[in-house]
């Protein structure tokens, strides 16, 4: 299990750019992708190449506004940043994502017997 | 809607976008190269390690643009770009399926345009979708018919809670003679309101004022129909105001009607339009009074929220009204509400035309199922061919979804081309009946528009094509075992049993279907022949008919009578003349003259029917010149003058009707009125078909010339030699009397009755369900020829060990043919079993043959049998000619 990468879930990817941006504020979509590696301890199976589609998805429905900038070393890079409406679907998905994982968590805890550990 | 204009903007601005992602990713590589070098990676490594984290660089763009722009269009894009190409580069192919499919949507738009005239299609009228036409049975049994003038003004006095308004018109042919040239018009005379209740407006002067002519001999003015002044007059505006005669009468004209409107009647275009109170100048005086002629047809327009049923209810109150107050003549009538185009042309249409319409979308329909199994067919053989592109394509990861677009793409646009050649063709098809004149020399002049109905019509048709013959070789082909397909260097032995089986159905439902069609146009063909060897009662080989109206130039009766007789005298005297006749109307012409029979001192009683007759004025030598068997008495002859005793001969239907026990010679009836004047039955002649080619022969009765005066002639002469060959000759004995009297409608007897009360619609029947069964003969023999062939051809290896082990070339050739002769077979039996369900469809169309007709049955199975045959002896022959070895080196 530990050495096996996770899949991610359907519109997973999303909530974690939207995570990514809403704590650390601007990046480029390299930066996005590197944060999340780090921050899931390496344990996501990610092709950085899917962060792009996420990117767009996300820009299309307003929630991300990106903008042409320089980055670290004075290079042109296109930076993503969250918008206000990000921040409502963000709260939201988070929301979803918590109680989602409560009721993940009890079903897992159910013991044998049916009783709860 | 947002994201949707983003993705819609995305799809417009896809080079910029990319260039953009192209920039972003060669940063995005170039940073993690970075990283991974200054944690130590060798360059190489570095970049190797930032291209396999990041994924394929290929497939993040295209994710990433399906997940921007609109992937469905994109691809759709591609698939019409790629199956053009295709098609391109098989041009033969393409050409093929896009004439077999534009004959079958061709056929179709063709039947669907008739349609459109005959039943969709709304007059250019105010109000059209609410226009009515009011018709009446005389009796229970017969077909709807006009309305007499006083009827229609009391069913217009009493139906206002109903209609907005009711308006009519009685057509006419009258001469318009304008300095010293008279035409033949075809006129509509019609109530005041007739414009402002379909709201005309006038393209120049005015139209006929409210009231003016409503009243016999009143409102001597014209308007002109839109062609006509144009052919005329050149589409001179100082025409208004001019005064030119109409039968005779001076009158003025004061208006012309718009371009888009030909009148109400739907077969021909008027040439003009006259109050109704001048038909009491003509010799049809009393139709403006009297209940038994039946002349106008009349228009009503509903009123908004009232149903057909409704206006029909309160109709009906106002006939039984009338049968009570008029007995003898609307006794037993009853009235009847269409909407407008249920009753085109006319109302004695409505009933059966359904019927008509729904065979003929039928046999279309039909044929292009045909069409496309066809061209599904020939899709199939080119997808064997193709198997190896295909599998390509599967192999570098198109999906099964992907393929059946991709190919049914293909056969769409086949369709859509099919479908623009269909639409040329089917409309060309109506030019054709446009020129055809069964009225005489009046040409048809179906108003045919390519309106949005058609349109539709064809593009439902072709999509439903494309899907049709497309979507049985896409799900075929798409199922392709790539790795099989591949391996087999094109061959494509995989799945060949089910593609076979595929195929071989395909054809045998081709072969079913040409099986109805031909079926069909058998028995049309069939009915015509017998309709032509109908016992006529009169013998129309030989004759010539000329046609001349003297009063249309202005002749009075006596100047007129004169000429005759000086015109008779004289065709007499020509050389293989063997007799001559002049005759008021011919049988079964497209005229006739209507009058009520009221046998002597049988008055009728209140509640009996006036009986109907037609009438024929003739000089003494028409039964000779027609061949007319005179059973009693005697024909006319010059003894029988003005002055003379009153006479009549009748036919047997009329004696047997007002004198049923009695001999009929010696017997008085009038055709006037119920108190006389008399006239005297002299003969009893055969009856004939006069005026109509399937009904049962009505009551006939024939006056002498001289007792009976109409302006209107046709000279008739039996010839010894070929009729037309004497045209000329005629026409310049009439213009040595008078030469600027027109003659007109010169033909023979055999081309008259070529009318629309003769053979005409027989003739467009049969060759129209001939055209179709050909089509569909053709195509199915294609597709017979096209299966047999192929399967001939992927079987030469079988053929060559066949022969090596020793088979005879004979044994081949049957092998071969036995294929053919099993699809044939299969296909005309289900076919046949199909047809006989349908037939039964088309008994009521049929003259003299039965709709289970076993000639017809058989003769159509042994002809595409023998043609399908013939057509596969060239790959049995070919079949039986390969030389062993070279088919088993081949492999």
């Amino acid at each position: 299990m530990a050495n096996q990468k996770l899949d991610l879930l359907q519109g997973t990817l999303d909530v974690m750019v939207l995570q990514t941006l809403h704590a650390i504020g601007p990046l480029h979509g390299y930066g996005i992708a590197r944060r999340i590696e780090q921050i899931s301890g390496n344990q996501v199976l990610l092709n950085q190449g899917t962060i792009y589609a996420s990117l767009v998805r996300l820009q299309q429905r307003g929630w991300i506004a990106a903008e042409w900038g320089a980055s670290d070393n004075n290079r042109k890079a296109k930076f993503y940043s969250i918008t206000r409406n990000g921040r409502k679907q963000l709260a939201a998905d988070a929301a979803h994502w918590q109680r989602l994982a409560d009721v993940m968590g009890r079903m897992l805890a159910m013991s044998p017997g049916g009783e709860t550990r | 809607m947002r994201t949707l204009l983003a993705h819609v903007a995305a799809f417009f601005r896809k080079r910029a976008l990319d260039r953009e992602l192209d920039q972003e990713l060669a940063m995005h590589l170039d940073l993690a190269t970075e990283d991974n070098f200054r944690r130590g990676l060798s360059p190489e490594e570095a970049r190797r390690d930032a291209l396999v984290r990041f994924g394929g660089v290929e497939v993040a763009k295209e994710i990433h643009r399906d997940a921007r722009g609109l992937p469905w269009l994109d691809s759709m894009f591609q698939d019409i770009g790629y199956a053009l190409r295709t098609l391109r580069r098989d041009a033969g192919f393409t050409a093929i399926a896009v004439l077999i499919l534009a004959l079958g949507i061709g056929a179709n738009t063709a039947v669907f345009s008739l349609g459109n005239v005959f039943l969709f299609r709304p007059l250019p009228v105010k109000d059209a979708d609410r226009l009515t036409v009011v018709a009446v049975q005389r009796k229970a049994d017969a077909d709807p018919d006009d309305v007499s003038y006083p009827d229609y003004l009391d069913y217009q006095a009493h139906s206002s809670a109903v209609f907005t308004g009711m308006t009519g018109y009685a057509i006419r042919i009258v001469g318009l003679g304008y300095r010293g040239h008279a035409d033949r018009l075809i006129v509509s005379y019609v109530p005041s309101n007739f414009f402002s209740m379909l709201g005309i407006r006038p393209a120049l002067g005015r139209l006929i004022n409210p009231g003016e002519g409503d009243a016999p001999r009143t409102g001597p003015v014209v308007v002109l129909g839109h062609s006509y002044w144009e052919k005329r007059f050149g589409g001179d505006p100082d025409v208004i105001g001019r005064t030119v005669s109409l039968d005779g009468t001076a009158v003025t004209v004061v208006g012309v009607v718009p371009k888009e409107f030909l009148g109400a009647f739907n077969l021909v275009e008027m040439d003009g339009y006259a109050p109704i109170g001048m038909l009491g100048f003509g010799s049809a005086a009393n139709i403006l009074t009297s209940r038994d002629e039946h002349d106008l047809s009349v228009l009503a327009t509903l009123k908004p929220g009232v149903g057909i049923s409704k206006a029909q209810a309160a109709l009906n109150v106002v006939g039984q009204r009338l049968a009570q107050e008029y007995p003898h003549a609307d006794q037993g009538q009853r009235v009847r509400v269409f909407s407008e185009p249920n009753a085109r042309p006319d109302p004695s249409a409505a009933d059966s035309k359904p019927l008509v319409a729904i065979v003929f979308l039928l046999m279309v329909g039909v044929v292009l199922l045909v069409a496309c199994l066809n061209v599904a067919n020939l899709l199939l053989a080119r997808a064997a061919a193709r198997e190896k592109e295909i599998a390509i394509r599967a192999a570098i990861g198109a999906g099964r979804a992907r393929l059946l677009r991709q190919l049914l793409t293909e056969s769409m646009l086949l369709a859509l081309i099919g479908g623009v050649g269909g639409a040329i063709l089917g409309n060309s098809v109506g030019y054709v009946l446009n020129g055809l004149r069964p009225l005489g020399d009046i040409p048809l002049r179906l108003a045919f528009v390519f309106d949005w109905r058609v349109f539709t019509y064809v593009a439902g048709v072709a999509l439903l094509a494309g899907i049709l013959a497309g979507l049985a070789p896409a799900l075929r082909v798409s199922r392709t075992d790539l790795n099989l397909a591949l391996r087999e260097g094109g061959r494509g032995l995989i799945g060949e049993s089910g593609r076979h089986w595929l195929r071989n159905g395909l054809v045998v439902a081709q072969v079913a279907g040409a099986v109805i069609l031909l079926v069909a146009a058998g028995l049309f063909t069939r009915s015509l022949t017998r309709a032509e060897s109908i016992d006529l009662g009169f013998d129309p080989h030989n004759v010539l008919n000329v046609s001349l109206d003297p009063g249309l130039q202005g002749y009075t009766q006596p100047r007129a009578e004169a000429l005759c007789r000086e015109l008779l005298h004289r065709t007499q005297t020509l050389p293989s003349v063997r007799s001559a006749s002049l005759a008021f109307s011919l049988p079964l012409g497209y005229y006739n003259n209507g009058a009520p029979a009221y046998a002597e001192a049988q008055a009728p009683s209140p509640s009996q029917h006036v009986p109907g007759a037609t009438s024929n004025a003739v000089t003494p030598d028409y039964f000779t010149t027609m061949r007319m068997r005179i059973l009693e008495g005697r024909a006319f002859t010059d003894a029988d003058t003005a002055a003379s005793q009153q006479v009549a001969i009748v036919n047997q239907t009329m004696a047997a009707r007002l004198w049923p026990q009695r001999d009929a010679v010696g017997q008085r009836f009038s055709y006037k009125a119920a108190t006389g004047p008399f006239v005297t039955v002299v003969g009893l002649v055969r009856d004939a078909k006069t005026t109509s080619l399937l009904d049962a022969p009505g009551m006939y009765f024939y006056v002498p010339q001289t007792q009976d005066y109409h302006s209107a002639h046709v000279l008739q002469l039996r010839t010894s030699i070929p009729p037309e060959s004497l045209a000329s000759a005629v026409e310049g004995l009439v213009r040595e009397l008078d030469p600027s009297l027109p003659v007109y409608e010169v033909m023979s007897m055999e081309q008259s009755l070529e009318g629309a009360n003769g053979f005409f619609l027989f003739k467009v029947g049969a060759s129209f369900a001939g055209a179709l069964g050909g089509l569909g003969l053709l195509l199915a023999v294609v597709g017979v020829y096209g299966v047999v062939s192929y399967s001939a051809s992927r079987r030469r290896h079988e053929i060559g060990i066949r022969m090596a082990l020793g088979a005879q070339r004979v044994g081949i050739f049957r092998l071969v043919i036995s294929q053919a002769v099993l699809l044939l077979g299969i296909g005309i039996a289900l076919g046949a079993a199909a047809a006989l369900g349908v037939s039964r469809l088309l008994a009521s169309l049929l003259v003299g043959v039965s709709a289970y007709d076993p000639v017809t049955f058989v003769g159509v199975s042994g002809m595409l049998m023998a043609v399908a045959l013939l057509a596969c002896y060239i790959p049995a022959h070919r079949a039986a000619r390969v030389q062993p070895m070279a088919a088993l080196r081949d492999q």
